[in-house]
């Protein structure tokens, strides 16, 4: 379990608050308008921004005073997730050991993840050789052989094709089912997650508006924000 | 897209793409004329292969040694943050961008006989004394330039990593191992090979530097051995064929290095200040301080040896000085001028080609400014010379040819600032321009001017810098019908009236910052 409880962040510019949960294994989907605060959202978690107040946990664990490698937190952006000098199987690697100097029983780990996201055979590409597609495919590999419970997707397909964003976000379910992870993800087409995640969690202004099963998230009727997202009814004042 | 068929005027770009070459040809033509009587002077002789070899030597340890210090240093810049960093950062724009014959002023107050360092010694109670002479003046001298130089290439590189790597690093626990293994080794690779090229050329064509820091007569490039073939021994055969040389190493070199060269295009990401975690490393830490420390001791005292020129400058501000100065801000201004001018017409010609789809032309139009780089000025200069020789003087010429060549020299790094922008008004306007049928000067002026007047102030201050602080061809030329700021500053530092070169330098090396900084500025849009 996920426990964010009145997160205060402050900047000269910009003020976030966050709270919101998310239990074990779950799917929680963060949608809003850019600059609303979700990629300030999952820095949090991550460790890369420090909260000036509030309660950060997970499984009971206080995250504030860890260090992100500390964290049981994975994290995937939408470019730049690979080492360009590095082979596919080196990137996974380095989710095992920055060194590189791997044991047979990592090696397996390696090939393992590869294959649960349908590389195998691709292990020797370098990231040019990879589709856009398949390099996020790689950057998954390397979150499942970290084995940390938390994986956190910031707009991690927002550069693919609608069919192959749905796709994508059929293997991420399929693997948090298989695993136990809980999976947070930013994403501008809250469409493609209606099926698939637990919750959702509608972020603008630096705050959780609403945290609720996805469909009922978005309902316009809920805040004006939303309304202005979706595109019904009058637009917000934000 | 189509055009109308028909003869058309010959783009401006082509023209001078054409003079360029004609230039150069009839310059080699008039030199190899001028050797047509003494065919024996084309065997390597001993004394050329000396100054070969040390000519390579130089360049080779020059370039070795400006990478590392260089690499270093950008290292340190990068994982610290400490008060004065800013100005350590201004420091090495400064030091890049110092005029040679003022290193070498610089050189020589600080390591000379009577230098600070001798100084330091003696108050020291011990006996060596320094020389600067020969090879350790030459070196410090270029890597003082080039070290300060590929620092600042390589930490500007640093930090155009992409954040998402830097966040990787820290949620995979990088040490400080991988941390270089990952992060920094690979984006210095991909930077040194282009810049190592860039470095072996300058100092293998040094001119200043070598001419009054070699200290013998084995101790010198093919570019003062060209020299002193034209100045002290009038060999014009034995000149032509030091330049062919020249030429030869420095083209093969120039197109060596844009066919190797390729830069892997990176995603755009955005700037967030992530702390590297390989900060906290105490080894690491120790080491940049050695780093900071001898970049400092490098860097500093030669910077600072021209303030000391600051007590000598109301004695230097007579007749001579104003009219030299006079002197070089009229070359610099013309030759800038004309520098821009060149660029912009090849740089139109290069994207009125590119909208044709005659990708090759495109090309070859982009690849010309860094070839003029490996033409030797000096064979260019007694070329043209020799053609005007007997028609005008040797004043005259100098004050036709100074502007000339140095534009000539100026154009590669005005290419630079100006291509770029030409492109980018193209890619933004181009169909559009094409639509209202706006052509030639009209689209120049109409849709080009915006984009491209920020980078043409800059190109103009950067150009005018360069042949301001330039001690090249006035060596040739100079005397007292023609004396620019460096050959004043050059005549001097030979009387050993080092207090007046320390004041001129300081003069020199003011314009050059400023110009410069406001080129940096203008380039920044």
């Amino acid at each position: 379990m996920l426990t964010i409880d009145a997160c205060r962040l402050a900047w000269p510019d910009f003020e976030a608050e966050y709270a919101l949960e998310a239990p074990a294994g779950s799917m929680l989907a963060i949608v809003g308008p850019s600059g609303g605060g979700k990629t300030t959202l999952l820095n949090t978690i991550a460790g890369f921004e420090t909260p000036v107040s509030g309660r950060l946990a997970f499984d009971g664990r206080d995250l504030l005073p860890l260090s992100p490698a500390e964290r049981p937190v994975a994290m995937m952006f939408q470019d730049n997730n690979l080492f360009a000098h590095l082979s596919a199987a080196q990137n996974v690697a380095l989710g095992i050991r920055p060194s590189l100097r791997l044991a047979e029983p990592d090696r397996a780990r390696v090939a393992e993840a590869l294959a649960a996201v349908d590389l195998s055979g691709l292990e020797a590409r370098r990231p040019e050789q990879l589709s856009g597609g398949q390099r996020q495919r790689v950057a998954l590999a390397r979150a499942l052989v970290s084995r940390k419970p938390l994986l956190l997707l910031d707009e991690p397909f927002g550069a693919l094709d609608p069919g192959l964003r749905r796709e994508m976000i059929a293997v991420v379910d399929a693997l948090r089912r298989s695993r136990r992870i809980t999976v947070l993800i930013t994403i501008h087409t809250p469409e493609d997650v209606l099926d698939r995640a637990d919750s959702l969690a509608f972020v603008a202004r630096g705050r959780v508006l609403v945290q609720d099963a996805p469909r009922a998230a978005l309902d316009p009727a809920r805040d004006p924000a939303i309304a202005a997202f979706v595109g019904h009814g009058a637009p917000a004042k934000s | 897209m189509r055009r109308a068929a028909g003869l058309r005027a010959p783009h401006p770009g082509a023209l001078v793409a054409l003079a360029l070459a004609g230039l150069a040809a009839a310059a080699f033509g008039a030199l190899i004329g001028a050797a047509q009587d003494r065919p024996s002077v084309l065997a390597l002789d001993a004394y050329l292969r000396r100054i070969l070899v040390f000519s390579l030597g130089q360049a080779a340890l020059s370039t070795v040694l400006s990478l590392v210090l260089g690499a270093a240093l950008a290292l340190a810049l990068a994982r610290r943050r400490f008060p004065g960093r800013s100005l350590a950062l201004a420091a090495l724009g400064a030091a890049a961008v110092m005029p040679a014959i003022v290193v070498v002023f610089s050189v020589v107050a600080v390591y000379g006989r009577s230098g600070w360092l001798a100084a330091g010694i003696e108050a020291a109670g011990l006996a060596p004394r320094p020389n600067p002479f020969g090879w350790p003046g030459i070196l410090v001298a270029h890597v003082f330039l080039n070290a300060t130089l590929a620092a600042r290439v390589f930490l500007d590189a640093l930090s155009r990593a992409p954040a998402e790597h830097w966040r990787l690093a820290a949620i995979l626990g990088f040490g400080p191992r991988a941390t270089f293994a990952h992060l920094d080794w690979p984006i210095l690779k991909r930077e040194a090979p282009g810049l190592a090229g860039l470095v072996f050329l300058l100092c293998f064509t040094s001119f200043a530097i070598v001419l009054t820091l070699g200290g013998g007569p084995g101790k010198a490039t093919l570019e003062v051995a060209i020299f002193s073939a034209l100045r002290v021994e009038l060999d014009f055969a034995r000149a032509a064929m030091l330049a062919g040389l020249q030429l030869a190493i420095c083209l093969s070199l120039t197109l060596l290095l844009h066919w190797a060269v390729t830069q892997a295009p990176v995603a755009p990401t955005e700037r967030l200040p992530i702390a590297r975690p390989d900060c906290a490393d105490p080894r690491l830490r120790l080491l940049d301080l050695v780093v900071l420390a001898l970049g400092g001791a490098l860097v500093l005292p030669l910077l600072a040896a021209t303030l000391e020129g600051a007590a000598a400058l109301p004695r230097v501000l007579d007749g001579d000085l104003a009219r030299a100065a006079t002197t070089s801000v009229t070359i610099a201004l013309v030759s800038a001028a004309l520098a821009c001018a060149m660029a912009i017409a090849l740089a139109g010609a290069a994207q009125a080609a590119r909208e044709r789809r005659r990708g090759r032309l495109a090309a070859a139009y982009d690849v010309l400014p860094a070839l003029v780089l490996a033409i030797p000025p000096f064979a260019l200069t007694a070329g043209l010379f020799l053609l005007l020789r007997g028609r005008v003087g040797a004043t005259e010429a100098g004050f036709v040819l100074l502007p000339l060549v140095n534009a000539i020299g100026a154009l590669p790094f005005a290419y630079r600032f100006l291509a770029p922008a030409l492109a980018t008004s193209a890619e933004r306007h181009g169909r559009l321009a094409a639509l209202l049928g706006l052509t030639g000067l009209r689209r120049l002026a109409i849709v080009d001017w915006p984009v491209l007047r920020r980078p043409l102030a800059g190109a103009f201050a950067f150009a005018a810098a360069l042949s301001f602080g330039d001690f090249g061809i006035v060596a040739l030329f100079g005397g007292a019908e023609l004396r620019t700021l460096p050959y004043l500053l050059y005549e001097r530092l030979g009387a050993y009236r080092l207090d007046e070169a320390a004041a001129i330098g300081l003069l020199l090396v003011a314009a050059a910052f400023a110009l410069s900084a406001f080129a940096t500025r203008m380039a920044r849009c």
